[in-house]
């Protein structure tokens, strides 16, 4: 077992930086996730830590030795492809059995151990096909069966549900962080889907532009955006922007939506006569009587269930959209006009010029969930 | 919506007949030529009957070509081992060079990579005709004339640049993932050349292989300067055919119908590659 | 309500009728004026067959089409007056997104200045105002999209076809946009027909979602009926996000009681009195059941059959709990954030009111909580 470290490491393609002086390090055991859109220098981040692209500048290091000249087939390392990768003019087993057989391992241990870890991933009766020959869930199985074959101290995960189905994703979701616990494996994961790296990731790393631009634990990354772009990406639906500019009488600060006052719970004092965006997650909001305080008037414009929940488009009287959502079943607005009211402590505030968090840490107001 | 009316089709079925017979028509003429004797290949009009003849392929095997100013010796069957000499030991060294070098290429981009590999591409640009006068001369100087040797040299000139452009195609067709995924597992380049993109690039290397050596096969000009009656392939042999008394219409006819039958066997065989080649797209899925 | 379109037992082959394959069995599905309708189903269950015939790219191997009252199966496209918006968008690469968008109203010879303030609106509601001059090459598939779905909601149809509409769409603007085309649709009083294989897309904007499987239509009613009374097994399990967890249960009656007995020794345990007289009938007279719960249904109960959690994943809003049970895994959806780790024993209670029974062997829904299916 091992940890995994990244010192200042760039790389450049045709003078483009693709990573810019990134700097990571991921504990021993540890599922980190690489999260953030197409471009963000993922993919490439990954194959840097697998060996197949060699770094322009920096280090990178495993168990705390220097890899950095070292060749992929020497580092053991376990990688899942997105497109599966699988060796097309091999059976499953054989793909299965290629990092045992680089150990040298005897024909008997590379049986036993192509079967144990076929047994876990589910597809012990197809171990004789091609891979031509298997579905689209059986094949992302056999990559991940090949990549835990060598019982990797570092597994890679190159975003390995992307292209399977909905329900494969989900029941492959679920199952994953006990696979990837008992195998003990300091786990990077690829993804740009946010739920997968809430669900899977112990630590988050948001990615953009060749740099992390948060690093952190899903509770971290999802109540306390460190800016607009980092609270955007996660969340369906996506959170609620409007332009706001605080203000402040005897109650505390304040930011007039469709000249309601609505008053916010949190130290932004610094926000007070500035350009703000006000960022509302739609489960922040709820409908309310007209007599509510600060009940917000809007005409409801359309409503689209979504999985166990209700999105309502909404529209203030200044004409700006707002997303309301609510678990399905629980009582809604008739059609036509409306009230919404704002969860005061959840409201998230950003400079509207850098896009940049004003505030303090959410993390503790909202602590007070549910508990088991 | 697609409708396919009779007449439709019965106009497709005959229009298709028309180019095949078209394009067929000579080699099928040639066909029959080869079981005539000159005298009736040369009737006028001509005709689709006659008593057909083993004689021109007699005279072949034989070597004992008669023609009206008595026998003649050709060297036929010595030219078709030569052909076939030539043809596949051009074509084995060009694929031990040519294959690591199109992966060399299709993989790693080296500083002026791309310039190599055109370079190479370029001496198929060049007429033939150009460089042969120079080469004669430093073949001769070298002692290279006139021996197998200095031929498949030579003949590397036809074959290697196109097997390396052809195949490297095929490596580059290959996701790099494949690759990795075989590497990160612990296996070395050479493995991974060996065990992972040799068997994918497969059906390229006998496509190539073989349209490499049906341009061997068919190659005129370099036999005919370089090599002398004992080294030439039938190509260039065929020239005997022209003789003193007249041309031997029915024993080149029979000559053709020899020499194209292994490139057509080959082609024939090696279809089947070619449609799995096709089929290596399935690597994507 | 006046029929737009009426499909009457449609069948659909390639190759030839009843020797070739069998893509579309015998369809029947009638669709008023206004409403949305998303055919649902996983590639190759029939449905973009069914769409193409309606548009008239395919033909009809047998049975009829009428649209707007009219016979069409045997029209070509361009006189059925339908809109299409295509999976591979099909926008016309030598024009801008603008004379794309504008190219039917400018076929129909409309006023320029009417064609121009129709774009401005569609361009608004898309949010593809700032490419309108841009060439489809150079924009984004996600804007590809958005541009071809103006083209095909611009238009003047009795039908709007739309072919996985919002697939490429960027993940932040999906919500609103699926809300605004929504809108869009029911206040311009629009007929629309979405195929899709994303059932949270067919959720969020059909009134009526049509599920295929295998060529044939499996449930045709609205996402709530879909919901909460699927036809069959298929229907169940394949609508739900998370999917339905499902179960073999053997049956048993004891006293008032009706046993349904679980693998690994586990059983639920119900009054009779909590199902109507014809479900006690007909799970008594059978041995085998397949009984379904919908993850977001499944409660939490310290008294409840025991589970072991095997994943606990926070999404922001919902949290998904897996756990080990009656030998196989079962999925819990909460609302709230709940701290439970793995290995934890949990008692799971399912009410008798949350309770899908299916046939084992057919697959049919026998009763949904105490109501017979």
């Amino acid at each position: 077992m091992a940890s995994l470290e990244l010192k200042h490491v760039t790389k450049r393609y045709k003078g483009r930086a693709v990573l810019d002086d990134l700097t990571l390090s991921v504990s021993d055991g540890e599922t980190i996730v690489l999260f953030g859109p197409s471009g963000a220098g993922k993919t490439v981040l990954l194959r840097l830590i697998a060996g197949v692209v060699e770094p322009d500048e920096g280090n990178v290091l495993i168990g705390g030795e220097d890899v950095t000249d070292v060749d992929a087939e020497e580092r053991g390392i376990g990688m899942a492809f997105q497109n599966f990768a699988l060796f097309p003019h091999m059976s499953a087993f054989d793909n299965i059995a290629t990092p045992l057989q680089a150990k040298r391992a005897s024909p008997g241990a590379i049986k036993a151990g192509v079967e144990s870890v076929a047994k876990l991933l589910k597809i012990s009766h197809v171990l004789t096909h091609r891979p031509r020959a298997l579905s689209n869930g059986q094949k992302q199985r056999t990559a991940l069966a090949r990549a835990l074959a060598g019982s990797p101290p570092v597994l890679l995960l190159d975003d390995p549900l992307r292209n399977v189905d909905a329900k494969l994703r989900f029941e492959m979701r679920l199952e994953l962080p006990r696979l990837l616990d008992d195998q003990g494996a300091t786990v990077v994961y690829v993804t740009q889907d946010y739920k997968e790296a809430m669900a899977l990731g112990d630590r988050i790393a948001v990615m953009s532009q060749g740099r992390i631009r948060q690093l952190g634990t899903p509770e971290q990354i999802y109540l306390d955006p460190a800016d607009i772009e980092i609270a955007r990406l996660f969340g369906d639906p996506t959170i609620n922007l409007l332009d706001v500019k605080p203000a402040k009488d005897a109650r505390g600060v304040y930011v007039g939506l469709s000249n309601v006052q609505v008053h916010l719970a949190g130290p932004f004092e610094q926000a007070i006569g500035r350009d703000c965006v006000i960022g509302l997650r739609p489960e922040a909001l709820t409908f309310v009587r007209a007599d509510a305080p600060a009940a917000i008037p809007v005409t409801v414009e359309a409503e689209t269930p979504l999985n166990e929940k209700t999105v309502t488009l909404v529209r203030t009287v200044r004409g700006r959209e707002i997303l309301v959502s609510r678990p399905a079943g629980t009582p809604g607005p008739v059609a036509g006009n409306a009230h919404i009211a704002v969860n005061p402590k959840s409201a998230l505030l950003f400079d509207r010029a850098s896009g940049a968090r004003i505030g303090a840490s959410k993390v503790v107001a909202l602590k007070s969930g549910a508990a088991a | 919506m697609e409708h396919t009316s009779v007449l439709e089709r019965v106009l497709r079925g005959a229009a298709l007949t028309l180019v095949v017979i078209f394009f067929m028509f000579p080699l099928f003429w040639i066909f029959l030529m080869s079981f005539q004797t000159n005298e009736t290949i040369l009737r006028i009009p001509p005709s689709l009957v006659f008593t057909p003849t083993l004689e021109n392929y007699q005279a072949l095997i034989t070597g004992k070509l008669q023609t009206a100013a008595g026998s003649l010796d050709i060297a036929f069957m010595r030219n078709l081992w030569n052909s076939v000499f030539l043809s596949v030991t051009s074509v084995a060294v060009s694929l031990l060079l040519g294959v690591p070098a199109a992966y060399a290429f299709a993989r790693h981009k080296f500083r002026g990579s791309e310039d190599i590999a055109f370079t190479l591409l370029s001496f198929r640009f060049a007429p033939p005709l150009l460089v042969l006068l120079p080469l004669t001369i430093y073949f001769q100087q070298l002692g290279l004339a006139n021996t197998y040797f200095g031929l498949i040299w030579v003949y590397q000139l036809i074959c290697l640049p196109l097997i390396l452009w052809i195949v490297r195609g095929y490596f580059e067709d290959i996701p790099a993932d494949i690759e990795y995924a075989y590497r990160i597992g612990g296996h070395s380049w050479f493995a991974t050349f060996r065990k992972i993109a040799l068997p994918l690039a497969g059906p390229g290397i006998a496509a190539a292989g073989l349209l490499a050596f049906i341009f061997a096969w068919n190659n005129f000009v370099f036999a005919l300067v370089l090599a002398s009656a004992d080294k030439q392939p039938v190509t260039v042999g065929a020239l005997a055919f022209v003789t003193a008394s007249g041309i031997q219409y029915g024993q080149i006819a029979a000559a053709i119908v020899l020499s194209i039958t292994p490139t057509l066997a080959l082609a024939l065989y090696a279809q089947r590659y070619l449609v799995e080649g096709l089929s290596l797209g399935a690597v994507k899925g | 309500m006046t029929t737009v379109l009426a499909i009457e037992n449609v069948d659909k082959f390639y190759g030839p009728v009843n020797h070739g394959v069998h893509a579309v069995k015998d369809l029947s599905m009638q669709i008023a004026k206004g409403e949305i309708v998303a055919l649902l189903g996983s590639s190759g269950c029939g449905k973009t067959s069914t769409l193409r015939m309606v548009a008239g790219f395919e033909e009809v191997s047998r049975g009829t089409i009428a649209i707007a009252g009219k016979p069409a199966h045997m029209l070509p496209p361009v006189k059925r007056n339908v809109a299409m918006a295509f999976e591979g968008y099909s926008l016309y690469p030598p024009l801008t997104v603008r004379e794309n968008i504008a190219f039917a109203l400018k076929a129909a010879r409309l006023p320029k200045a009417t064609v121009d303030q129709k774009v401005a609106e569609i361009a608004k509601l898309l949010e593809i105002e700032d490419i309108l001059e841009r060439y489809p090459s150079s924009i984004s598939g996600g804007q590809q999209q958005r541009a071809s779905l103006g083209r095909a909601l611009i238009r003047d149809a009795n039908l709007h076809l739309l072919d996985e509409p919002m697939g490429q769409l960027e993940p932040q603007l999906r919500a609103v946009l699926r809300g605004r085309i929504k809108h869009f649709i029911k206040e311009r009083g629009l007929t629309a027909i979405l195929v899709t294989h994303d059932q949270t897309e067919a959720n969020a904007l059909a009134d009526r979602i049509a599920v295929m499987e295998g060529g044939v239509l499996q449930q045709f009613d609205t996402p709530q009926k879909i919901k909460e009374r699927p036809a069959n097994l298929f229907t169940g399990t394949f609508v739900g996000e998370p999917p339905m967890n499902v179960f073999e249960a053997f049956v048993s009656g004891e006293a008032d009681r009706i046993k349904l007995k679980l693998p690994d020794g586990l059983a639920l345990d119900y009054e009779q009195g909590n199902f109507a007289q014809g479900v006690r009938d007909a799970l008594l007279k059978r041995q085998r059941v397949v009984i379904g719960i919908r993850p977001y249904a499944v409660r939490r109960a310290k008294d409840g059959v025991p589970a072991t959690v095997s994943a606990n994943q926070w999404l922001g809003d919902q949290t998904h709990i897996a756990a080990d049970f009656a030998g196989g895994s079962l999925v819990l959806v909460e609302h709230d954030r709940t701290r439970l780790e793995r290995g934890e024993t949990i008692g799971i209670r399912i009410d008798p009111q949350n309770l899908h029974v299916f046939d084992a062997g057919s697959g049919a829904a026998i009763s949904h909580g105490p109501e017979l299916a």
